[in-house]
Formats: structure tokens, C-alpha cells, sequence
């Protein structure tokens, strides 16, 4: 009964569908972003995005606007030097995360007395999504499908082998900045729901729990979506019910099913 | 960026020209105004020690590695961009990519799943690997993989890193055979190797890279001993164009 009314609730109705959305797209991220060894971006990018958040709150508009420029512009420059010999991507993400962090403490000492708002967008709220955050997320995630549709070939050839990409003559570069701005676009786009803290884990753990169990590329593809909609909708859904933090209670689930796809494939061998 | 001139001349004796290109990685000196060609339908052979730019060259030529001076033009036969293949001695594929090898074909070459096992069994690639995972390969299937394809991408110049260095003797003849085959249907092949006995038995044209003698005036040229060792009576080295040659580089043919 409990579900049922939960599901007639103008704002789980819109947590619901927020999160299937960011499951998809953290799905299709993901199965990209974590064998380029790049997992540590969706940490980077969201914490450094807190910069765009406090500079929102500080200058009185939608905090979400200045975190996606920012955020797009780190993607901008994770693919500009994601080549680079002399600037690792593992250094730039740290770089981003501690001067964004750093921004944001600053200016948030500016802003006087309690802000709840802020813990809000730090660990996720299930009451501060609004219709312009879903028509804003459904509009990306079809950017998104009709992006992957064209670039696909050439992301999973260059995560392959980049040199193999190029000479076949796929648009390897165009496909590298497209995964990371778009990766980064999309990670906050979640924050409202997931927190800056949590929403990496959308992103990488459940490529982790399909790594544990696929055997091809499209078995990847599959586990990742159904464990990323399965602990986002489970995690939506207890978080309403034990009035807990909507972030942390995904994450924890999506730790959990990891743990277990651990044992159990440890114990099938 | 690469400065490649595509030109649409089927009498062209060349498929592949370099004029004058320079390399430099870092502030290292890789290639230094190296001139050479690899000739239509000819099974070129790109000798030389370690560290000499044989790979560099290649992967110049390929546009995966920026020329600082000079040019590289690429003579297509028709009104369209030469297809060029590529198969690298090794990849460093990365550990949790899941991805089978009937997938891979798929995505590399678009091979359809009716010619995936026809694709495969041309390089003598065992069958039973077909759902297995390119992760778990040995390093000879998956030189195989990669070469059976490019095959399917029907290249117009197939370039061959150390084609035969990770496979067993019985797949070599196979692949030496399927490589001839090609060459016969019109595809130009070009082979880094150091395999001198190869080049010995079919090339039709060696470029060679000696970073540290003029062939043309020293005695001690590797590419020129190295031949000698293999009992080759009859090397011609050609200098096309004396004002083009430098120290450093040399260039033979018509073995």
C-alpha cells in the first residue's frame, strides 16, 4: 500500500523518473568512462561543480546552471588533455576537485548562517526536484541516446585501441569529447538527486558489479543498465520509506549488489 | 598535422610517397628528411635496428603521428580516400573491456555474423575462441584477430608490424600464404620486420633505416650485411634522387 501511495506523490513521481533517466545514461557512460580508467572523473567532476553550485547560491540563480557550465568546461579540458604526456588525467581530475572545493569553501564563508539548500545539493533530496529538472534531464538524455547512436562505433573502438580508431578513420577525438562533456553534463544533472558526494556511484558501480558477471560486451551493457535501475529505483524507493537521504541510500545499495557480485562469483569459482 | 596529398592517378608506379619528412618526438630526432615509396601491389619490407623510426615511419604514414616537415602523398587508384590497414605487433588492450571476438569483428571491420568464422579461419584462427573474450587471447590469436579484420576491410595498403613475431610455425606459413594471396588480388603490403629470412624470400621492396651509417658510402651498412648474411647476390641499392639522400637513411631495391 505504501508503494502505491508513494507512487501518487507529485515528487517521487518526478525522483522516479529522474533517477530511471540517470541510471540510462550513467549506464551508457559507464561502460566507457571506467575501462579508460577515468572512474575518478565522476568524483572530480562533482565535487569540483560544488565551485558552480556555491557560485549559484551566492549570486541568487539556479545553482544547476553555473555547475553544468563549469562542469562542461572541466570535461572540455579533460579531453583536451587526455592525450597529453606531460598533464595525467588522474592529476587533473585531483587538481579540479581540490581547486573546486577549495572555490566553493571560500565562497560559501561569504554567504552568512545555515544553508540547508547547500546539504541538499551535497547528499540529495528527493523533495527539490522539480518539473524543469526532468524536462532539463529528459532533454539531455535524448542529446545523449542520439550522440552514443552516432559515436558508438567509434567509443568503443578507440576505448579498444585509439590507433585502430584512427585508422579506420572513426571520429576518435569528436567521440572522446562528446563521452567526457556529456559525462560530465550528466553528472549534474543527477546532483540534485544523488548529492555531489554520491552521484559517482551511479556511475561506476554497477559497470563494476556486470564486470564481475559479463562475458561479452553486450552482457556489460545489459547488467550495468538493469544493476543501475534496479538500486536507483530500490534506493528511490527505501529512501521515501525510512526518510532517508536519497544519495547515500543508492549508493549503499549499489555497494551492497557489488559485494555480493563479488562472493557469489568467488563462490562459483 | 600529417600533410597528405591524395592524388588520383592509377599509373602511378607508387602508392604510398614520403618527401623529405622529418619526426621528432619530444626533442628526439625519430625520422630526419626521409624519402622513400612503397610501389603499388608490391610487398614492401621496412628493415632496420631498434630504434631506427621503422614503426614511426609506418605509423606516419598511417596519420597516427604528426610529420613536422615534409609531405606524404597517398596515390589512390579511383575518386575516393585510400583505404590504409594497420596491424600492430601488439595492443595493450585494456583489462576490463568485456568484449568477445565475433563482437570485435563486428566493430572493427562490421564483419556480418554469416562471415564471421570464414573471416577467422582465412588467418588460422581457432574457431573454438570465437565467444571467448579478446582479453583472453594469446598474443598470436590476437595478432590474428586484428590481421583477419583488417583483411576484411579489403585495405588498398596493409601495413604489418612483426606480423609472424607471436605466432607458432604452423600458423606462419599459413599467414605468409594468406599474405601473398592478398598481395596477388592487388592489396600492397608493407612489413616491419626483422625477420631477414622473409625478406629474403618475397620481397619485391625493402626500405631500410640505418640511423647510424650512409649506406651509401660505408661499408658497414646493417641493412646491406644483414642481406649479405642471407645470401643475397643480388642487391641493387638505389639512391632515386641523390640530393634527397642523407646519412641515416637508405634505400633499396629491386632485390
Amino acid at each position: 500500500m505504501e508503494i502505491i501511495d508513494m507512487l501518487s506523490i507529485s515528487f517521487m513521481q518526478r525522483a522516479i523518473i529522474g533517477c530511471l533517466l540517470l541510471a540510462i545514461n550513467f549506464g551508457l557512460y559507464g561502460v566507457f568512462i571506467i575501462p579508460r580508467k577515468m572512474g575518478f572523473m565522476a568524483d572530480g567532476i562533482s565535487h569540483a561543480s560544488l565551485l558552480g553550485i556555491a557560485c549559484g547560491l551566492f549570486i541568487g540563480i539556479n545553482p544547476i546552471i553555473p555547475a553544468v557550465l563549469l562542469a562542461a568546461f572541466l570535461g572540455f579540458l579533460l579531453a583536451s588533455f587526455a592525450d597529453s604526456p606531460k598533464v595525467t588525467s588522474d592529476g587533473l581530475i585531483g587538481i579540479f576537485l581540490s581547486g573546486g572545493m577549495s572555490g566553493a569553501i571560500i565562497i560559501m564563508t561569504f554567504m552568512p548562517g545555515y544553508r540547508p539548500d547547500l546539504f541538499s545539493y551535497l547528499f540529495g533530496n528527493l523533495l527539490s526536484i522539480q518539473n524543469s529538472d526532468i524536462y532539463a534531464l529528459a532533454i539531455f538524455s535524448i542529446f545523449t541516446i542520439i550522440g552514443f547512436k552516432k559515436q558508438w562505433r567509434a567509443l568503443v573502438i578507440s576505448t579498444i585501441h585509439i590507433d585502430l580508431s584512427r585508422v579506420i578513420n572513426l571520429p576518435t577525438t569528436q567521440s572522446k569529447y562528446f563521452l567526457f562533456i556529456s559525462t560530465s553534463i550528466g553528472l549534474i544533472l543527477g546532483v540534485k538527486l544523488l548529492g555531489v558526494i554520491l552521484v559517482s556511484a551511479l556511475l561506476i558501480i554497477p559497470v563494476m558489479i556486470a564486470n564481475q558477471y559479463a562475458t561479452s560486451f553486450k552482457s556489460t551493457l545489459l547488467i550495468t543498465q538493469f544493476s543501475g535501475i534496479f538500486s536507483a529505483l530500490m534506493g528511490i524507493i527505501l529512501a521515501y520509506i525510512f526518510d532517508l537521504p536519497p544519495g547515500p541510500t543508492i549508493a549503499l545499495l549499489l555497494v551492497a549488489l557489488f559485494i555480493f557480485s563479488i562472493l557469489q562469483t568467488k563462490l562459483l569459482k | 598535422m600529417i600533410k597528405t596529398d591524395l592524388k588520383y592517378n592509377s599509373d602511378h608506379v607508387n602508392i604510398v610517397e614520403c618527401h623529405d619528412i622529418s619526426l621528432f618526438r619530444n626533442t628526439n630526432e625519430v625520422l630526419f628528411e626521409a624519402s622513400c615509396c612503397i610501389p603499388r601491389n608490391s610487398l614492401t619490407f621496412i628493415v632496420g635496428e631498434n630504434g631506427t623510426g621503422k614503426s614511426s615511419l609506418a605509423q606516419t604514414i598511417l596519420g597516427l603521428l604528426p610529420v613536422d616537415d615534409g609531405s606524404i602523398c597517398l596515390h589512390s587508384e579511383s575518386n575516393k580516400k585510400l583505404i590504409l590497414g594497420y596491424v600492430p605487433q601488439s595492443i595493450d588492450l585494456p583489462k576490463h573491456f568485456q568484449m568477445t571476438v565475433s563482437e570485435y569483428l563486428k566493430y572493427s571491420a562490421e564483419v556480418q555474423s554469416k562471415d564471421i568464422k570464414d573471416a577467422l579461419a582465412k588467418v588460422d584462427f581457432p574457431l573454438i575462441h570465437i565467444e571467448s573474450r579478446i582479453t583472453e587471447l594469446s598474443g598470436g590469436q590476437l595478432q590474428k584477430l586484428l590481421l583477419a579484420a583488417e583483411l576484411y576491410r579489403k585495405p588498398d595498403v596493409l601495413f604489418l608490424d612483426e606480423p609472424l613475431a607471436n605466432v607458432d610455425d604452423a600458423s606462419e606459413k599459413h599467414i605468409i600464404d594468406v599474405i601473398l594471396e592478398i598481395k596477388n588480388q592487388g592489396v600492397t603490403i608493407a612489413i616491419i620486420t626483422h625477420d631477414w629470412q622473409m625478406v629474403s624470400s618475397y620481397a619485391d621492396h625493402v626500405i631500410c633505416l640505418n640511423k647510424n651509417f650512409a649506406c651509401t658510402t660505408s661499408s658497414s651498412c646493417v641493412c646491406k650485411n644483414s642481406l649479405s648474411k642471407v645470401n643475397i647476390k643480388n642487391i641493387q641499392k638505389v639512391t632515386p634522387d641523390p640530393e634527397h639522400m642523407h646519412d641515416g637513411f637508405c634505400y633499396i631495391e629491386n632485390i
